[in-house]
């Protein structure tokens, strides 16, 4: 259902117009929809018989362009994250790795040493 | 941060076990001899032979060679991706681990397998048993690997193949020997395999049907057949019982030819002829072998061309290199004759080595026989001998036949070989078709009909 509007009536008025059309984009700026590529009508509910027939009306284009607008703007998630982790794991290995100290067991322990420093995991035997 | 989790319980557990249980002495072995024990634990079929000596050799030799890529690369992808990342530990773990057990990590392929194995301290035994069955089954087969380890490799080795002219050579003569399987070349020429048919996907799959049991073996060098087999039992257990598809194996056919590459550094000429299976195959020849010998053309004794053959003839070329090598696969061989040098040298003397085999198939005589036939014993004794090889051929023949690879029966067969035998074998080569491969200055190097054989 097509919202009620003032538009035509702050247009046709300059003094008022002068101060409502950068209120206005200021407005748009903060709802953040461009930025999502999202276009203003995109956004309205679909919840209704007008809208479902005016969608039915739509061009086929039109159609495929506004669903991929919208599959567009709702993937978030962290594609590269978990990349960047592994490679930290990797690199935090090999310092682990490169400043190890190796204890060869003494004759006198047949057991490795296991109150040193140096955390189980990384000794060899 | 390292956790405890991160090094594979039983490596840790199994490496101190190990250690504290260091009861074999260095020199008892306990076979005796250089026979090898076979025995099969979980489906995995192994076969050991107790020598003595502080290290030991464990590998796994699977049917995955050239022979038997479904697509180009595949072999070679499999043996450079062993030892990388598993499910367990990172390539760098590996590599470091096993440096400091002092070891030596190898892996290569072959026209018939993919051996990827290890030599050890007989003590680490379980540590190895473990990271093979860890190569074999946990392998991850990550898309940037291949981007950052693998591919760089194969571009490297490729550039250093296409500038060896005698290994150029000798692929080109199996390709035309054999047309597909055996005679897919060991390493590509081109960049192909890499841009088309290798990636994660076709290996880690080509890696399930390797790696199946059916299709491979672990051959082991040092160890107690008891000890191995309870290892085995222990580490292999993942290991799937039906290959992702099935390898497919046809008898290899010969058809012979001729194939001429220009190649601006380096000359060589390859000319080969049907040989002999290995011995654990349907179609072993002993006196190809002996063939080999009597041909030769590099001497064992320094500053002497020897008693062969063709080091007799080629006297007069001095810096050409030339030999005689009989090339024995699961279900056929090649014997090939192979020269490298200045190709004046070549063009001159390749119509002697074609009258040297024409000679042998009139007759030969009898004390240059003998020889032949002693060289040929020493060297498939020495070949058998040696852990490298044996391991590739033990493996290779408990998987292709069932068979394990004795040596003492290899020696029996080369000393029934007769000169009658070594005759006619040169006679049918010289009747059917041969294998000529000239890698090098076209101009100057001669056609198969200009120097005398069929193709």
């Amino acid at each position: 259902m097509s919202q009620p509007t003032l538009s035509n009536f702050i247009i046709k008025r300059p003094w008022l117009k002068r101060w409502m059309v950068p209120l206005s984009k200021w407005y748009k700026e903060a709802a953040g929809y461009r930025k999502l590529g999202l276009r203003a009508d995109d956004l309205i509910p679909e919840e209704s018989e007008e809208m479902q027939l005016a969608l039915k009306r739509l061009s086929p284009k039109e159609a495929y362009d506004r669903v991929y607008r919208m599959r567009r703007a709702f993937q978030d998630y962290q594609y590269l994250s978990p990349i960047i982790k592994e490679i930290e794991q990797e690199r935090s290995e090999r310092e682990d790795l490169e400043s190890m100290v190796i204890k060869k067991p003494t004759i006198k322990s047949k057991l490795p040493d296991i109150k040193s420093k140096v955390p189980d995991s990384v000794k060899s035997h | 941060m390292l956790s405890r989790a991160a090094i594979g319980r039983q490596a840790h557990g199994a490496a101190r076990r190990s250690w504290q249980q260091q009861t074999r002495g260095l020199a008892e072995p306990a076979s005796g001899s250089f026979q090898y024990q076979t025995g099969e634990a979980n489906g995995v079929k192994f076969a050991s032979r107790d020598i003595p000596g502080p290290v030991a050799s464990l590998a796994i030799v699977a049917k995955a060679g050239t022979r038997f890529e479904p697509i180009p690369g595949l072999a070679e992808g499999l043996d450079r991706i062993a030892f990388k990342n598993t499910e367990r530990r990172t390539t760098l773990r590996i590599q470091r681990e096993s440096e400091l057990l002092g070891s030596v990590l190898q892996s290569y392929h072959s026209r018939e397998n993919v051996v990827v194995g290890a030599k050890f301290f007989q003590d680490d035994l379980p540590y190895f048993v473990e990271l093979l069955a860890e190569v074999a089954t946990m392998t991850k087969y990550q898309p940037h690997i291949f981007h950052e380890e693998i591919y760089p490799m194969m571009s490297l080795h490729q550039k250093s193949y296409l500038a060896n002219t005698t290994e150029m050579a000798i692929n080109s003569a199996h390709g035309l020997a054999f047309h597909r399987g055996l005679g897919v070349p060991l390493f590509p020429a081109s960049s192909t395999p890499m841009k088309k048919y290798l990636d994660a996907d076709s290996l880690s799959e080509y890696a399930a049907s390797a790696y199946s049991q059916p299709n491979f073996a672990l051959v082991a060098n040092g160890v107690d057949n008891g000890e191995l087999s309870k290892w085995v039992g222990e580490m292999f257990t993942d290991v799937p019982a039906q290959p992702a598809y099935q390898i497919k194996t046809e008898q290899s056919k010969y058809y012979g030819g001729e194939e001429r590459i220009a190649h601006a550094s380096g000359n060589s000429l390859v000319i080969a002829f049907p040989g002999s299976s290995s011995p654990t195959g349907p179609f072993y020849k002993p006196e190809v072998a002996v063939l080999a010998a009597l041909l030769g053309g590099q001497s064992s004794i320094k500053w002497s061309p020897g008693f062969s053959l063709l080091a007799n003839a080629t006297q007069s070329a001095p810096h050409m290199f030339i030999d005689t090598k009989s090339s024995i696969y699961s279900d056929a061989g090649l014997l090939t004759i192979t020269m490298a040098g200045s190709a004046s040298d070549i063009k001159n003397n390749a119509g002697k080595v074609v009258e040297a085999l024409k000679s042998v198939a009139q007759g030969v005589d009898k004390e240059t026989f003998t020889k032949a036939k002693a060289l040929a014993k020493f060297k498939e004794l020495q070949y058998g001998q040696e852990t490298q090889a044996a391991i590739e051929l033990t493996g290779a023949g408990l998987v292709h036949g069932g068979k394990a690879y004795q040596i003492d029966e290899v020696a029996k067969s080369v000393d029934g070989v007769t000169a009658e035998k070594v005759q006619q074998i040169a006679k049918e080569a010289l009747e059917n078709k041969a294998s000529v491969s000239a890698v090098g200055d076209l101009y100057m190097l001669p056609y198969a009909e200009e120097i005398g054989l069929k193709v």
